[in-house]
């Protein structure tokens, strides 16, 4: 299963609602933007609100605003996209059969913490994961100390419990094939699912 | 491994008696000490030979596309470990008599109308010709092999006063497309049929009692959880209000499930009633604890800890009393299961980076490494009769399911394609029909 998660953003332009959802693709690393006339054109569009609703005859100011307003929302969304890959790709590795933070891990974790400071509205789910060595049932528990250890380490460094949520995949979700040394250290791992609430 | 084992041997004498007698017994430990050793897959198995001949067949040739009556019940024989296996193309005094051979078991073939095969399945006594068994199947040829299977349960029956394992089944994990789904087969392998059709991992299979259907793990809420589903039936969640709920152990005798589930980086056994949906946490421990196993009469439970760093073996009461180690012998032993003769429990260790699996007393003595030198070996299962061990190995490239006797010897692969993990006994069949 690969179950690292895209996030598509679709910014109403009445409510400016953000909602994310999610399906079991993977996280695209070089987001492509839609060119901003074409994303505008489809919002004038999709939108039915009494605000913005862009008439067929509508004077040039009423356009030229709403062109604008959609330029801004892809904007943000483009800015929202970025930070998300960012932390998405923020992997925090451990020693084999251990779930101490090295200090690299801390260092990489405060950088997460930074963003998600910033980011009021992200919510993260922190997913442990082993590598292929051990019983699938010990690894569950492995995992699951291994995402705790960074809810902890995230808690200790400001952002609310109330905005974390840790899963364990075990040995199950596995970034790298093969039983080699470079594979397993790759695995051990704890990644981030993103989330933005209303 | 000779060396750790002396060590603890040396250890657990030291803590056993009063130190005063120390100095006294020091020559006895010594004495011990000599007598472990960790044996690798020798076998001590008794078997008993069997002669197996050829079923007579029609003039008129029948079309085989299944395997033939003898060659599925010398599969049996060889698969039960109890027998071994005096092949011959028809009755042979001489050589049976040369081979021990006390017993054999032949048959005859006629076609019958609609397609159907009528076999008549017999076990003489060699000497004699006297007829101990006769049994009639009348079974289109794709049933042909359910219905050896059911004789040769008979034949152990007969000549053990046991019961056989050849109707039982095995369910277990296959990546199908890609994704890990929960399939069951016959105990040799064949009549696979799914059993999950998820886009989602299901992993862990366990029967329920009465062999009515499975529990198991799913993904699709992106956490581990819990579901049961009887054949036939629609797949239920269990336990919602927990969170990932892994690791389940069927009650053999109640029914309930005993299971793991982690909130927030703890994990804790709880014990749940399927169809009252209630569950309770089963024991308070500050450590973490997995991979439950039930003692054959549900007296009480086997378990992993994490107390000591890495996992090793508890098991404590069906209170939760009485808890004590199972396991001192290397750093990683876990996923025990209890011997349905109640006497040992096999497990899996990890030695630099490999999986092997061992079986054990229930004081952790008397060592047994049932795998070596093979890839990695683990999840044991034990048949219900407590003979046969399966498991899952790579011993091949890739994860497949064998059978070995329960001392190691005798192993055999039974799933050849894809990948296979997991494997999970069912509890007989023989008194359900």
């Amino acid at each position: 299963m690969k179950n690292l998660f895209k996030f598509a953003l679709m910014a109403s332009v009445a409510g400016l609602v953000f909602t994310a959802c999610s399906n079991p693709e993977p996280p695209k690393t070089d987001p492509e933007v839609v060119p901003a006339e074409e994303y505008a054109a489809v919002q004038a569009q999709e939108s039915d609100s009494v605000v913005a609703q862009p008439v067929l005859n509508a004077d040039s100011l009423a356009a030229v605003k709403a062109k604008e307003e959609a330029e801004r929302l892809e904007a943000e969304r483009a800015r929202l996209e970025t930070l998300i890959n960012q932390i998405m790709s923020e992997d925090v590795y451990f020693d084999f059969d251990r779930f101490e933070l090295t200090e690299k891990a801390k260092e990489l974790l405060a950088q997460v913490a930074e963003l998600l400071m910033k980011e009021t509205r992200f919510t993260i789910t922190i997913e442990g994961h082993t590598d292929a060595r051990g019983t699938e049932d010990y690894n569950f528990t492995l995992g699951a100390k291994r995402a705790m250890k960074v809810k902890e380490f995230l808690n200790a460094y400001g952002i609310e419990g109330n905005r974390m949520e840790s899963v364990s995949y075990g040995k199950e979700a596995p970034k790298a094939a093969g039983e080699s040394e470079e594979a397993y250290s790759q695995n051990r791992r704890a990644n981030f699912r993103v989330n933005i609430r209303d | 491994m000779k060396n750790k084992v002396k060590a603890f041997r040396f250890s657990t004498w030291a803590v056993s008696f009063a130190l005063g007698l120390v100095f006294l017994l020091s020559s006895w430990s010594a004495a011990a000490i000599d007598t472990i050793a960790v044996d690798v897959g020798i076998s001590v198995f008794k078997t008993m030979p069997i002669g197996i001949v050829p079923f007579v067949e029609p003039k008129e040739n029948i079309e085989w596309i299944e395997e033939k009556p003898h060659q599925i019940l010398t599969r049996d024989a060889n698969l039960s470990g109890r027998f071994e296996v005096v092949a011959s193309e028809k009755f042979n005094l001489a050589l049976f008599s040369r081979s021990h051979v006390k017993h054999y078991v032949t048959g005859k073939v006629s076609k019958q109308e609609g397609n159907l095969l009528r076999v008549d399945c017999y076990l003489y006594i060699a000497q004699t010709k006297d007829m101990l068994l006769g049994e009639t199947y009348v079974v289109p040829q794709q049933e042909l092999r359910r219905a050896m299977h059911k004789f040769f349960d008979l034949v152990i029956k007969r000549l053990w006063a046991e019961r056989g394992v050849a109707s039982t089944k095995l369910a277990y994990v296959s990546k199908i497309d890609g994704v890990k789904q929960v399939v069951v087969s016959d105990y040799d392998g064949y009549h696979r049929s799914q059993i999950t059709r998820d886009s989602s991992i299901s992993m862990m299979p366990v029967w329920m009692k009465g062999n009515k259907g499975l529990v198991y793990v799913n993904f699709k809420t992106h956490r581990p959880h819990l579901y049961f589903k009887k054949f036939g039936g629609v797949e239920q969640p269990l336990f919602p209000s927990l969170d990932q709920t892994y690791s389940p152990a069927v009650n053999p005798v109640t029914g309930e499930l005993l299971f793991s589930s982690t909130v927030d980086g703890k994990t804790d056994l709880y014990i749940g009633n399927l169809n009252s949906g209630k569950a309770r946490k089963f024991a308070y421990l500050k450590s973490n604890q997995t991979s439950p196993a039930w003692s054959p009469y549900a007296t009480e439970v086997l378990f992993t800890s994490d107390r000591g760093g890495g996992p090793q073996i508890f098991v404590m009461g069906k209170d939760g009393s009485d808890m004590r180690r199972v396991t001192f012998m290397g750093r990683y032993n876990e996923r025990a299961s209890w011997s349905p003769e109640g006497d040992r429990i096999a497990y899996t260790s990890m030695d630099n980076g490999k999986m092997n699996i061992y079986t054990c007393a229930l004081d952790g003595s008397d060592i047994v490494q049932l795998t070596n030198n093979a890839g990695n070996n683990e999840h044991p299962t034990w048949s219900p009769d407590g003979k046969l061990i399966a498991f899952a190995s790579n011993r091949s490239g890739t994860y497949q399911i064998y059978i070995m006797r329960k001392d190691g010897s005798n192993v055999t692969r039974i799933t050849n394609s894809g990948e296979n993990t997991s494997p999970t006994w069912s509890f007989f069949y023989d008194d359900l029909d």
